[in-house]
């Protein structure tokens, strides 16, 4: 019974860009304005930038401490090593048992947990408010001195192997980004997924370990979020009585990441993909812009008008009317570095490729050439409002919203700001965004599909297609 | 199967502990976790049940942070009401709820909840169907309108119930190249046998292509009633206000005779193992389990604890042995599921095709041991500490708050209990524990799926005890499901040969 609307909204402008949208804006029309943000921002001595949000409706506090380092910054032959790093983080440090990291946390009531992304990696507790001492500790415990052996390292590379045979390997159609940005990609780092290969897990050593963890899980490339049932002043101070004695990075960190040169023609892949593939899926994608271009917003919007509801373009043309597809949708993905814009279809049985292949790109060609109604640029900013509302229900989301603009955007005042941004969006921004994107040079038709004819079905000759 | 997905998040759930030593360079004091600070009050947050005079109950939850407001409508019918033959009806009916009413086109809806970005949500579950819609504060009056006109009016059009059916097909397919799914659907099959919960909510290719226009407006009239429904209205709304919509657009659904609920016995548990084969599977998805208890049962909450020690959050036996010691799998769990008339328990993981045999064979001794030997106290206590502690974490947003009183309506709990769950964590001791562990633990009678590639492990499996071995290949799982059962007779004109 989850909702859809549960998504976060990852899409944020640029300061300066934001500053002249600004002086621009008139009335906002729009139905309900979420409240703001209240929040205090800290940088503490050795460069750990603090974040604090009070929020005393219920007695609980959530804690994000994310490091500014994923899977795009991991070094060529060691794919899936920002991950396998962020799984070592449970195996102890100097005051911490190996594996009693969450054991401390669930023995007061509390979740934690961890994941990797592309652009960071995230450190999260949800505790009883008294508990807040327990996670600082913790959380600064491991930052300063985890602990670092062969011997782990190797057991908890066999469960990460386990994970990416679970999570990708053994799922249908659950390499389907790994083989869309494996074929975007010529030398991004975001060729690879975060899991990264068997092959790249197997190469990794334990001193990549020391050497990851001396690079890039210092202070200064951390930012400490908490939201919840405290007053400030309070859990300031803690903040520092257990982090101020983390030393400081003893070289910068590192953050050149190699360009991905422009692609100049279209590129078409036909693949057979014979495990886990039930339909041929079709996508096309095109390489866009970074998180904080002003490109960014409207081209979110052209998101939602593909995408969001089933009286969507996409759903509506692909899955409604022309009944080409089981699924069917339009997705940014608007992150640190340039990546995709991609619509993607499963093909219904009894249809073909070719005709997904037709409809998704004639959408996308019709925001090129024609504007969108007035109905549709409403629709969306309505739908926006309501991801920005429905998003900011409990601290784990607030402190979600608070640590991305403070992390990716490196301005807090995003977290608010975007709202009257995107709310400014105009048909003809749209329609532009539209115009520099989808284009066919800058194109890749991808389509993947089980060994003829169809997969492993157990409807009957004789059935419905 | 969802249309998107994220790259690469990561789940970690390590637990346990094993001690290790290495030099630190750093000057860092030694030192024990720090005490926690002043303990806050925790009060279960307020709301307002009411019950209209047709009978529909109606729970009201007011929060003002958010501009939003969230209704929730349940009929106490799903799947497990689906008539005989004619499984995936529920499910089927309460997919078209929004494909079209007496007013609406399936188009029309669409276009109506999309303009002012809200979000509709239908379908049924085993002994539930559904309806939501989230609004934002200004919507509300909109949203209490299409609730109604969508639950009372669906239309049941030919060409909707086409097209949806289609997607029901659709979906089974890629769910044949799923392990999860068909882990689960066998499963079922195993513990439920002939028992409506033994077959898939959506039924079977041959179930749901014998739906008719006629099942669906049957079902809808049979079950679709207000003394048959609750709501729940959540969030930025007033709560008289939220009552007097409700009275406008529910007063006068007519109340309606209920039909008697379903009599089939549970079977008892018997021992049985099932391979699903599937070439080229790297892992194998392992369900072990069977036949416990219903959600009302009154030992309810000490199995439930019993379990969070065998393979849950504060305990979780089975993640020390089969992650944290052996490195053999990345999740490892066991859960209880209560419905209405029975329930189960379930522990599951997924390994590596190797090492399936030893995995089950692992699983399998922890639940004999959790039935063989008391728990520890420290244990007991740590499970407990967990599940009493997160209370706070489990009563914070609106939406949590409606769900514990729809369960608690639904399965007919004391909805004075609600405050009282840390005290009655709590309050469970070692030999209730072991009382109920005895009692509804039968080691020698557990019904096991392995799903994967068989010839990697088959021969594996006599060896740590499982000598009586049914193996099926996925085109075969259709009659599997059917067989022995009254779909199976009714439906036998549509099974393959």
């Amino acid at each position: 019974m989850k909702s859809p609307a549960a998504g976060r909204v990852l899409l944020v402008f640029a300061v300066s860009a934001l500053a002249s949208l600004l002086l621009l804006s008139a009335t906002v029309e729009t139905a309900v304005r979420p409240p703001k943000f209240d929040y205090e921002l800290h940088t503490l001595d050795n460069g750990l930038t603090v974040v604090l949000s009070e929020d005393h409706s219920t007695p609980i506090v959530r804690s994000e401490l994310v490091y500014h380092v994923g899977s795009k910054n991991e070094a060529p032959g060691r794919t899936g090593f920002a991950h396998l790093f962020e799984h070592l983080m449970f195996k102890g440090s100097r005051n911490v048992l190996s594996d009693s990291h969450l054991t401390l946390i669930s023995r007061v009531g509390g979740d934690g947990n961890a994941y990797t992304t592309e652009d960071s990696t995230t450190y999260v507790e949800t505790v009883p408010a008294q508990y807040l001492p327990l996670i600082l500790w913790l959380e600064a415990d491991r930052m300063a001195t985890l602990r670092i052996d062969k011997e782990t390292f190797e057991s908890e590379r066999l469960v990460v192997k386990e994970e990416r045979r679970w999570r990708y390997e053994d799922t249908p159609f659950g390499l389907l980004s790994e083989i869309m940005y494996d074929q975007a990609y010529s030398v991004h780092p975001y060729k690879h997924t975060p899991i990264g290969t068997m092959a790249d897990l197997e190469a990794a050593s334990v001193d990549d370990v020391q050497e990851f963890f001396d690079t890039y899980y210092v202070p200064e490339n951390a930012t400490l979020v908490l939201v919840g049932d405290f007053e400030s002043s309070e859990a300031l101070a803690l903040v520092k009585h257990y982090f101020d004695r983390v030393p400081k990075a003893a070289k910068p960190v590192p953050r050149a990441i190699p360009r991905e040169p422009l692609q100049t023609g279209e590129r078409r892949i036909n693949l057979t993909q014979s495990q886990n593939w039930p339909l041929p899926a079709v996508i096309v994608a095109y390489h866009i812009t970074y998180d904080g271009h002003p490109d960014a917003y409207p081209l979110h919007i052209a998101v939602k008008v593909l995408s969001d509801g089933q009286s969507s373009r996409i759903f509506r043309r692909l899955i409604y009317d022309d009944q080409l597809a089981v699924s069917a949708f339009g997705q940014g993905t608007i992150i640190d570095d340039p990546n995709l814009f991609y619509a993607v279809s499963v093909v219904q049985p009894g249809r073909t490729a070719e005709e997904s292949e037709k409809a998704l790109i004639e959408e996308l060609d019709r925001l090129k050439t024609d504007f969108i109604s007035d109905t549709e640029l409403q629709q969306a900013k309505n739908q926006f409002a309501r991801d920005y509302v429905f998003t900011r229900a409990t601290v784990e989301q607030k402190a979600s919203h608070l640590s991305h603009a403070a992390v990716i955007h490196d301005d807090i005042t995003t977290a608010d700001a975007e709202f009257d941004i995107f709310m400014n969006i105009t048909k003809e921004d749209v329609q532009r965004v539209a115009q520099t994107y989808f284009t066919k040079e800058n194109r890749l038709v991808l389509t993947i599909a089980p060994p003829a004819p169809a997969g492993r079905s157990f409807l009957q000759p004789g059935d419905e297609e | 199967m969802t249309g998107r997905w994220a790259a690469g998040a990561a789940v970690v759930l390590a637990l346990g502990c094993v001690t290790a030593s290495a030099q630190q360079p750093l000057d860092w004091p030694r030192e024990s976790p720090p005490p926690p600070l002043p303990a806050r009050q925790v009060t279960f947050p307020p709301y307002e049940l009411r019950t209209l005079p047709n009978g529909l109950q109606v729970v009201v939850v007011m929060h003002h942070e958010q501009p939003a407001v969230n209704l929730r409508l349940m009929i106490g019918a799903g799947a497990a009401s689906d008539p005989v033959g004619k499984k995936g009806v529920a499910a089927l009916a309460g997919q078209l709820l929004d494909q079209g009413t007496a007013n609406r086109s399936a188009t029309d809806v669409a276009e109506a909840i999309d303009y002012v970005g809200g979000v509709l949500s239908v379908g049924a579950g085993t002994d539930l169907s559904f309806a939501n819609v989230l609004v934002m504060r200004d919507s509300f009056d909109f949203a209490v309108d299409l609730l109604a006109e969508i639950t009372r009016t669906p239309s049941f059009e030919q060409a909707e119930i086409d097209r949806q059916r289609q997607q029901v097909l659709s979906g089974i397919q890629v769910s044949m190249d799923d392990p999860a799914y068909l882990a689960g659907v066998v499963f079922s099959r195993l513990v439920y046998g002939d028992h409506p919960y033994g077959m898939p909510h959506n039924g079977t290719p041959q179930t749901v292509l014998s739906i008719s226009r006629d099942d669906l407006r049957a079902f809808h009239q049979t079950h679709y009633a207000p003394n048959n429904a609750l709501l729940a209205i959540v969030g930025d709304v007033d709560a008289e206000e939220a009552f007097a919509s409700v009275e406008r657009v529910f007063g006068d659904w007519e109340r309606r005779p209920l039909p008697p609920t379903p009599s089939t016995q549970l079977p008892a548990p018997a021992r049985r193992i099932v391979v699903v084969d599937k070439p080229g599977s790297v892992q194998t998805a392992i369900r072990v389990g069977h036949v416990a208890l219903p959600r009302a049962s009154p030992d309810h909450l000490a199995f439930d604890v019993a379990l969070k020690i065998l393979g849950g959050e504060g305990g979780n036996r089975l993640g020390s042995v089969l992650r944290t010691e052996r490195s053999l799998t990345y999740a490892a769990s066991a859960d209880v599921a209560s419905r209405r008339f029975g329930g189960d328990f379930m522990a599951k993981t997924d390994t590596r095709s190797d090492a399936t045999a030893e995995v089950l064979r692992l699983i399998v001794e922890e639940v004999a041991r959790l039935k063989r030997e008391r728990v520890g106290r420290r244990e007991l206590e740590n499970a407990q500490a967990y599940l009493s502690g997160s209370f706070p974490l489990t009563i914070e947003t609106p939406n949590a708050i409606a769900a514990q009183v729809l369960e608690s309506l639904l399965y007919g709990l004391d909805l004075g209990d609600l405050p009282k769950y840390p005290e009655r964590i709590n309050a469970v001791t070692v030999d209730e524990i072991q009382r109920v562990s005895r009692e509804y633990l039968q080691p020698q009678q557990l019904s096991v799926v392995l799903v994967g590639e068989a010839a990697t492990f088959l021969d594996d499996l006599a060896g740590v005890g499982f000598d009586d071995v049914e193996v099926l290949s996925v085109s075969e799982l259709g009659r599997f499901l059917g067989q022995g059962t009254a779909q199976a007779t009714l439906e036998s004109p549509l099974l393959a040969p």
